[in-house]
């Protein structure tokens, strides 16, 4: 120990192990590796990509465990038109890059004829942008704007609604029965400010009070420091716009300065693992939006039937990014099995376009114009100390998908949204 | 912007600095610390202040009072830390350098993933203590008396901190073995417990900083990432091994973020990177570092 001067470690060291270290912090994980197959002719095979490390690998859980029952329950009907599913999934650690590279694993080394899975808007315009050039169907579980303008292709497939839809739904509500005047926290990137656009163009619509906006970087867990602007302000509506962890210290930190004693929160996309986050802070005075929550199974015979299945064998329910996981995978061998091949992809594109379905909620459809899922936007409540187990929200209003999403004319051109201008 | 920015805004902001600094100071003096000491870069410091908040989770859920969540958040990963460092960091001293970095960047992935098989993916929920909840008004100032007690009860640690450091026996054995522990050791004092110690209070000021954390934002196995950078951002800036450097640098830091988010939110985290970037610039030491260890 009489060397201690000799392990000094420099300043320069410590500086380099410190951008070494960073660039590594942010991105880590161990790439997900699924067992490796070459292709057969007897089986279709499907890979998906998932967030298992990162910020929402909880949610990345969800979507591969709806997807693997998908499969499990047509494999265990035989399988589609003979031949039995093989499915991979990889983890794509909620990072661009990653998931491009994984995406040319399923195709190129997995000989995968199908991908789905991503939960970033972002990462989905860039595996629907290398599916449009490889010819490969691809069917996004997440909030995405590929069906939007010219990133529109006919191999793209989104299965979750379009971020604006589900600010035209939340925002309906609340300018309905909450408030007029608003100000919204928005996490700093393009899905939020697809979010913030909606909110915007509604509140033109119905006559709303739009008192201001922050913009808050994506990972942010102080926002103590944004809340000195909206006191001043006073809305009685405030909007979140962001997801996860940032959501979770937005609602936490609000009713720590007694913000939502004073004006309603409203989530434009939430999700149980939020709720369960905030606890008994995410009360009755904060409402999100979901396509999906479990409380449908008291709506709907075909939502009891999935979400009993999924309880039975997974012991959980799953939030929404999971939900549009099983309907993805199932509306794909549906349409095989409608178009009668495994092989012709044009034939199968064709068969999806288009095609009605009742599988989780009430029926739906892919419209084929522009490959979107039309479904409903659900709005629920928390329940603060009387939330239990899973027991989180109650679902208070279930808004129609065709009256949140513009006509194919208008996503083509990418309006009315384009014509708005955000907030500086 | 700055037109309808008010005096009593500009007093709450600086507030909010305040207390989003103090957090970082714990931060950034357990690392600084453990750096001074041992001379081991602890890439795991935000894994432990991870840790320090579930143990309050924990034991907010078995006793119902934050008071023992802090202190239990306190003493269990001090005991913690003390373990890693006697049977992992141990047999590193007077190898390679670069071998307790690597050990403690490990960690770094090991421990949240060691949570994510006990605790699962979701994070843990911890409510603000009923005695500290609610707002404190001061004519137009609205102050959180949750950030009142953080700033405070900083204040209090780093009080005890320094007359440790500066009053007691072992203290002044801690400060001349950051000097020179090869003459503590002449002297015929057991240095290596000395650096158990000393491992231990910087991780123990990374549970703190974790356990008063938690309500704001729930206990999540991958909270420690941000933990980190932040520590090593403020110790960067206050100057490597220096306790007054931390601490100042940990309230610059906090208002700055606090001014950057009033001004232009979405800058708020490169406003942090940014002020590193100048400092190391203008004065590559640090603001209080020593001479020599550039």
């Amino acid at each position: 120990m009489n060397d201690k001067a000799d392990k000094r470690v420099s300043r320069r060291d410590f500086l380099k192990g410190a951008t070494v270290a960073g660039i590594s912090l942010l991105g880590p994980g161990i790439p997900f590796i699924t067992k490796r197959a070459s292709a057969k002719d007897d089986v279709v095979k499907y890979g998906t990509m998932h967030p298992l490390t990162g910020p929402y690998s909880a949610l990345g859980a969800d979507q591969v465990r709806a997807t693997q029952l998908a499969v499990e329950e047509w494999n265990a009907k035989g399988g589609i038109l003979g031949r039995k599913i093989e499915w991979v999934h990889r983890d794509d650690q909620l990072n661009g890059a990653v998931a491009l590279r994984r995406a040319k694993e399923l195709v190129e080394e997995e000989k995968c004829d199908f991908i789905g899975g991503t939960l970033s808007g972002a990462i989905s315009l860039a595996i629907n942008e290398f599916a449009c050039k490889n010819k490969v169907p691809y069917l996004a579980y997440c909030q995405s704007d590929m069906v939007l303008g010219s990133d529109q292709c006919k191999y793209g497939f989104a299965f979750m609604v379009l971020p604006y839809s589900a600010a035209l739904a939340t925002s309906k509500y609340a300018f309905e029965k909450l408030g007029k005047k608003w100000f919204s926290i928005t996490a700093d990137y393009r899905w939020g400010q697809s979010l913030l656009e909606g909110w915007i163009w509604q509140s033109q619509q119905m006559g709303g009070q739009f008192l201001g906006n922050v913009y808050a970087p994506l990972g942010a867990t102080d926002f103590s420091t944004y809340f000195t602007k909206i006191m001043a302000a006073k809305p009685e509506v405030l909007v979140m716009n962001n997801l996860g962890a940032d959501q979770t210290a937005a609602i936490k930190q609000a009713g720590e300065l007694g913000l939502t004693k004073k004006m309603k929160i409203v989530c434009t996309k939430t999700a149980m693992a939020t709720i369960k986050e905030v606890g008994p802070a995410y009360d009755e005075n904060i409402m999100g939006g979901t396509t999906f929550y479990w409380g449908l199974r008291n709506k709907y015979a075909s939502s009891r039937k999935f979400i009993d299945v999924y309880m039975k064998k997974f012991g959980q329910p799953l939030e929404q990014d999971g939900e549009s996981g099983y309907v993805a995978t199932n509306v794909l061998l549906m349409a095989m099995q409608k178009a009668n091949t495994v092989t012709d992809k044009e034939k199968i594109i064709a068969a999806m376009e288009g095609i009605k379905y009742t599988l989780t909620k009430g029926p739906e459809y892919v419209r084929a114009c522009d490959h979107q899922r039309v479904q409903s936007y659900l709005l629920i409540r928390g329940k603060g100390k009387k939330a239990k187990n899973w027991d989180l929200a109650e679902i208070v209003a279930e808004i129609p998908g065709d009256s949140i999403i513009m006509s194919c004319e208008d996503n083509a051109k990418k309006l009315p949204f384009a014509n708005i201008k955000l907030p500086k | 912007m700055l037109s309808d920015v008010s005096w009593s805004v500009i007093l709450m902001q600086l507030f909010f600095g305040l207390a989003l600094g103090s957090i970082f100071v714990l931060l950034a003096s357990g690392l600084s610390i453990i750096y001074g000491l041992l001379d081991v870069v602890n890439f795991a410091h935000g894994a432990f202040a991870m840790l320090g908040a579930y143990v309050v989770f924990l034991a907010v859920s078995l006793s119902g009072s934050f008071a023992i969540g802090i202190v239990s958040a306190i003493v269990i990963v001090a005991i913690i830390g003390m373990m890693v460092e006697f049977f992992l960091l141990k047999p590193l001293y007077g190898k390679d350098p670069l071998l307790p970095l690597l050990l403690t960047f490990g960690l770094s992935v090991a421990i949240p993933d060691l949570i994510k098989i006990a605790f699962g993916l979701i994070g843990e929920p911890v409510p603000y203590p009923e005695a500290l909840s609610g707002a404190t008004t001061i004519g137009p100032l609205i102050l959180s008396n949750y950030r009142l007690f953080i700033i405070f009860f900083t204040l209090a640690i780093l009080v005890s901190l320094w007359l440790f450091l500066k009053k007691s026996d072992l203290g002044m054995i801690i400060r001349a073995a950051t000097r020179d522990s090869l003459m503590v050791q002449v002297l015929g004092t057991n240095t290596s417990r000395i650096w158990t110690t000393g491992f231990a209070i910087g991780i123990g000021l990374a549970a703190l900083a974790g356990a008063i954390s938690v309500p704001m934002m729930s206990a999540t196995p991958d909270m420690g990432v941000e933990m980190t950078m932040v520590a090593f951002v403020v110790t960067v800036v206050g100057g490597l091994g220096s306790l007054g450097g931390a601490i100042v640098g940990g309230l610059l830091i906090g208002i700055i973020v606090a001014f950057t988010s009033l001004i232009a939110g979405e800058y708020s985290s490169v406003a942090m990177y940014f002020c590193m970037a100048v400092v190391l610039l203008i004065r590559p030491r640090g603001l209080f570092g020593e001479i020599g260890r550039e």
